[in-house]
């Protein structure tokens, strides 16, 4: 994989400091080291780029709109070594793949291209309230701070305010001067943090923010982003979802989706966390992922101080007593809560009607009792009934409440004396109507509770099904591809939508598989989205339609990951109905299983294959330490012969020399046959001998190896007996002539000279029996189990100094194992042992033959 | 007779010395190169009767210098090779390498192969090729008649025998390569004709044999990498 590309900025204070030119004087000295530099151009922002003579990249116009922007694809293509691209916090018209310039940016270094670019201190994320203070003027145009840390260097292009003229954007003297100190203290910040633990973040920190819907909120997190990046630590964003969620208004869930947005822009891992104690379930989450800090704004450290209780703050000290706390100040609380109170809730027309018909109901039913002369206790009943029935059909709060106070009006205007008034003679009257407002308001909210109770306990228990069933699913799966299928029919059952899976191997996207949900026809539309797939896996983050990247695309992508490591890409049609938020953490809790699974399964196989590798290792190992031992003694033999002859050669009797040219000629036949046995070992793969198998004549085999230096046994006669009829097998013909030569060596070693050895091939059923027949003293019954291991030689002769290495059967053994035939030792008579193996036979065709009996 | 003019092209010293002092003492005359490119100026200058080509040079690959030295000149390449694989031995072949020794080889049988290689020689020079019998031993191929006999007594053969037959008389002395064998007889090298081949060849190799009553071998197996007619 390409290196990263490295990003610098070139940033200022103000227009008209002279970024630009600072940036182009750079590249053109890029230009003269020999890089290649590419200025991308953008609407007339580089006018003087080519009269410098650097190379532009030429704007292509925007899909549907007169504007013309920085060319992302022609970019990558010409792949320059330098892209210069001003404006790092430009926002992208719509009809670009990424909303913001910055992710264009990303997008190139990832590609290993190096970006040079400008950034004004105000376009900076962290610092736009303070600028927007001191200006008066709040930037639209932003990027995060967390790029801006991670840039490979910035340029402080710097020039006196009293220097420039005119000023810049109608700001004076001593604007220009705080926005500059500003700028300074932020690129001294971006110093210092880089100067701390360059090995990644520590582990020790982790960082809580709390998410609301307050439009504050967004400080908070930013806050919280700024601690975790002073303490170099992970920082995560949890909301708690509690059941009054669903009644919050459009334009609150549209900031809790903006805040969460920005959360995740930050770098913070954002979590949706069920429940409705917020201050439990933020500490138990706390607890789980390990948090140091939480940071809430006031906001909602101030919940609940309307009926004294403890507030969620005291609440979190409570649950989680070693965890710091920090709240953070919100001017902006109370401003907010004012209008929210005065808003009337949103109740659906069908709960407003299911309502009024239970309250006619009720008073109909009271009606009646009356007239039967029941007692008024009867009527209350039949009231709070009609509430708790309330409280069940209709998923507002507000329709229960409404309910049991309109029932103690009816109740009193029409049941009470004098009837048809809201009057009441009885002074115990008040007392019954409060009581039955009470217990109407009590059994309502009870009821309601325990409805919304019962729906996410139904809700969780669904979830844990699904999720327990693809778990059990995968867990089956045979390997990559069978869990990619299984959780893409999972992903169908769940959604009833198209479902596409990419596989990943080895950093590489493979080919995709589509999986059609029955009913949806659009999976082709699915299938040329492979781009959006693509860009999922070099960036791991989700793309495609409902995200900010690819939103034209039909498809959501997700990636199927653990951390950093990807093991394939999900797409998943959208089509004109988005996911809600329950479906979507499901979709991700199953994609969760799948990676769990993928990663798993790649485990094993890793093991697997690393167990095959050690036994393969350990059998070389095992050979190589038995092989060395017996290297060095003939070795030693020939070495010193040879120097005896050297020093003394005249001395010594030509009887003594001849005796020692034999010697080495002996060690030296001796080692050539060691060391291609050993090369025949060097075969061994994972443990099995690889064959590289053809036709051959067996005669011809066995001619070939009796032709081989260690057959030709001076002092034994050898004799191969041709067979009857042409035997043909099917053999790897090198390692079958070594097996051959093993045992007639071997047979020529252990009898004494003047043995004959016999050499014959037979036909035996679908085999062909390779037999070396001798009459030597034979071998000790004990011997015989133990001759084709490995390293094994008879006792009494390794006792008697005439090395031999095991090795030669044992390798005839793996060998012909391989050829999946058999080797065995048998008596022979009248004396002597045959050692005999089987290789398969092959049956040859010609389509001659006929013309060959009548020629 | 042996005052054949050998050239030896072997990068190793020790080894270069025993084929020179080999040489010696069977009387051939000897001449010797330690690179690739050496080799090939010799070649050239000394016009060496046979050579002893090394596959492992320091500064070329051993077939390159087959192939230079095949440009203008005949001569009898006999390669030397410590490379166990099948396929270097097929390529310096295929490449007009006309045998091949697998070190470690044994000093008789360099000799045997320097004798048979002087045997051909001695016969490609007194035999012009538009001869139309090729005799060896005791085998005798009559192409005008289209027979082959041994000791006068004709073989029935096939006509793929008779052709293989012709293809190895042809190229006497020489090692054949399956894949050239396979070219020569069906037009292409397929996996199934090597198979073929090999039981073509046993069949005639016994009808030869069996025709001629004796241990005599005429066509030299070379399991792995192709067949050759002997030299008698």
């Amino acid at each position: 994989m390409k290196p990263r590309g490295k990003l610098t900025i070139y940033f200022s204070y103000a227009d008209g400091v002279g970024k630009t030119r600072a940036m182009l004087a750079s590249a053109q000295a890029q230009q003269r080291a020999g890089r290649r530099v590419l200025v991308g151009e953008t609407d007339g922002a580089v006018p003087d780029a080519a009269a410098l003579g650097l190379p532009c990249l030429p704007p292509r116009s925007v899909r549907g709109t007169s504007l013309r922007e920085f060319d992302l694809d022609a970019a990558l293509a010409r792949r320059p070594d330098v892209l210069v691209l001003p404006g790092l916090a430009h926002a992208n018209p719509e009809g670009c793949r990424h909303e913001k310039r910055y992710q264009d940016v990303q997008e190139l270094l990832r590609a290993g291209i190096d970006v040079y670019t400008t950034l004004l201190v105000a376009q900076l994320e962290g610092q736009r309230e303070a600028a927007a203070r001191l200006n008066g003027r709040e930037e639209r145009e932003w990027i995060p701070d967390a790029l801006f840390d991670a840039a490979e260097s910035v340029e402080f292009v710097d020039r006196e305010p009293s220097a420039l003229s005119p000023l810049p954007q109608g700001l004076s003297q001593s604007q220009l001067l705080a926005l500059r100190a500003l700028a300074l203290r932020r690129c001294a910040d971006r110093l210092s943090l880089s100067r701390q633990t360059p090995d990644g973040p520590a582990v020790s920190e982790h960082i809580l923010v709390c998410l609301s819907a307050a439009p504050s909120n967004a400080r908070v997190i930013r806050m919280a982003v700024r601690m975790a990046n002073a303490f170099r630590c992970a920082c995560t964003a949890v909301f708690v979802r509690n059941p009054g969620a669903k009644a919050m208004p459009a334009a609150d869930r549209e900031r809790l989706k903006a805040n969460m947005k920005l959360a995740e822009q930050l770098g913070a891992r954002v979590e949706i966390v069920p429940g409705e104690d917020v201050a439990f379930q933020i500490a138990e989450y706390a607890r789980l992922c390990g948090a140091t800090k939480i940071v809430l704004g006031r906001s909602i450290a101030a919940r609940g101080h309307l009926l004294n209780q403890p507030s969620i703050t005291d609440r979190l000290i409570q649950h989680a007593p070693g965890i710091e706390i920090h709240i953070l100040p919100d001017g902006e609380a109370q401003r907010r809560l004012q209008p929210r109170r005065l808003r009337l809730p949103h109740v659906s027309v069908s709960d407003f009607a299911k309502t009024l018909v239970i309250l006619a109901l009720a008073t109909a039913l009271s009606l009646v009792f009356y007239e039967m002369g029941f007692s008024e206790a009867n009527i209350i009943m039949a009231y709070i009934l009609g509430v708790l029935l309330t409280a069940v059909v209709t998923s507002n709060r507000l329709c229960s409440s409404a309910t049991s106070i309109a029932s103690v009006f009816i109740f009193n205007y029409l049941f009470t004396e004098p009837r048809f008034t809201l009057e009441a003679y009885d002074t115990g009257y008040p007392v019954t109507f409060l009581i039955m407002l009470l217990a109407a308001l009590m059994t309502g909210t009870l009821a309601s509770q325990l409805k919304n109770h019962a729906r996410e306990a139904a809700q969780t228990a669904y979830r844990t099904r699904v999720l327990f069933d693809t778990n059990q699913q995968l867990s089956q799966a045979a390997d990559g591809r069978d869990i990619l299928a299984l959780t893409a029919q999972q992903l169908i059952k769940l959604f009833k939508r198209d479902v596409v899976m990419y596989p990943v191997q080895a950093g590489e996207l493979g080919e995709g598989v589509a999986y059609p949900a029955r009913g949806a026809g659009g999976v082709d539309a699915l299938m040329g989205e492979r781009r959006v797939a693509q860009w999922v896996l070099r960036s791991n983050r989700q793309a495609g339609a409902t995200t900010d990247t690819f939103a034209q695309a039909k498809g959501l992508y997700l990636a199927i990951r653990i951390n950093e490591s990807i093991y394939g890409v999900a797409g998943i049609a959208m089509g004109s109905q988005t996911m809600t938020d329950a479906e979507h953490g499901m979709l991700l809790a199953v994609l969760g299983e799948c990676a769990l699974a993928m990663e798993n399964e790649r485990n094993v196989r890793e093991k697997e294959a690393a167990a095959m590798q050690a036994r393969s290792e350990q059998l070389r190992a095992d050979l190589l330490r038995a092989i060395s031992h017996d290297l060095r003694t003939p070795l030693t033999a020939i070495l010193g012969n040879a120097s005896n002859l050297i020093a003394n050669g005249r001395e010594l009797g030509e009887q003594t020399r001849q005796q020692i040219y034999t010697d080495i000629h002996d060690d030296a036949t001796w080692l050539i046959n060691l060391v291609e046995n050993l090369l025949f070992v060097t075969r061994i793969e994972d443990g099995r001998m690889k064959l590289r198998c053809s036709v051959e004549v067996m005669d011809e085999i066995l001619q070939e190896a009796l032709s081989h230096e260690s057959c030709k046994g001076r002092n034994h006669s050898i004799v191969l007996r041709r067979s009857e009829e042409l035997l043909f097998a099917r053999i790897d013909a090198r390692l079958i002539i070594q097996v051959v030569i093993n045992l007639v060596d071997n047979a020529i070693k252990y009898t004494p000279p003047g043995s004959h050895i016999e050499l014959f091939a037979r036909r035996d059923g679908d085999f062909i029996r390779v037999s070396c027949a001798d009459d030597g003293p034979g071998i000790a019954p004990g011997d015989r189990e133990h001759l084709f291991e490995m390293f094994y030689s008879g006792k009494s002769r390794r006792a008697d100094g005439r090395r031999s290495l095991g090795l030669g059967l044992g390798l005839c053994k793996s060998i012909v194992s391989a050829h999946g035939g058999t080797i065995c030792a048998q008596d022979n008579h009248p004396r002597g042992t045959v050692f005999s193996f089987t290789v398969p036979a092959q049956e040859v065709d010609l389509d001659e033959q006929a013309v060959d009996s009548g020629c | 007779m042996n005052k054949l003019l050998i050239l030896v092209v072997e990068d190793d010293k020790s080894v270069r010395n025993l084929i020179v002092t080999t040489l010696r003492t069977n009387g051939y005359r000897f001449t010797e190169a330690p690179t690739g490119e050496e080799a090939i100026i010799q070649a050239s200058s000394h016009n060496p009767d046979v050579i002893l080509l090394d596959l492992g040079l320091p500064d070329m690959e051993g077939i390159d210098v087959i192939r230079r030295v095949r440009g203008w000149s005949n001569v009898p390449i006999i390669v030397i090779s410590a490379r166990t694989e099948d396929a270097d031995k097929i390529s310096a072949l295929d490449a007009g390498a006309d045998d091949y020794l697998t070190k470690p080889f044994s000093v008789d049988e360099l000799m045997a192969r320097l004798r048979a290689t002087q045997r051909r020689l001695a016969y490609t020079n007194t035999s012009a090729p538009a001869d139309s019998a090729f005799v060896n031993g005791a085998l005798r191929v009559d192409y005008a008649a289209n027979t082959a006999s041994v000791n006068g007594e004709e073989l029935r053969l096939t006509p793929i025998e008779y052709r293989l037959l012709c293809l190895l008389a042809q190229n006497v002395g020489k090692v054949l390569t399956h894949t050239f064998i396979t070219q020569k007889i069906w037009g292409k090298s397929m996996e199934s004709d090597i198979a073929s081949l090999r039981v073509y060849m046993a069949m005639l190799r016994r009808k030869i044999e069996s025709a001629s009553g004796s241990e005599t071998q005429y066509i030299q197996t070379h399991i792995g990498i192709g067949y050759r007619m002997i030299k008698l």
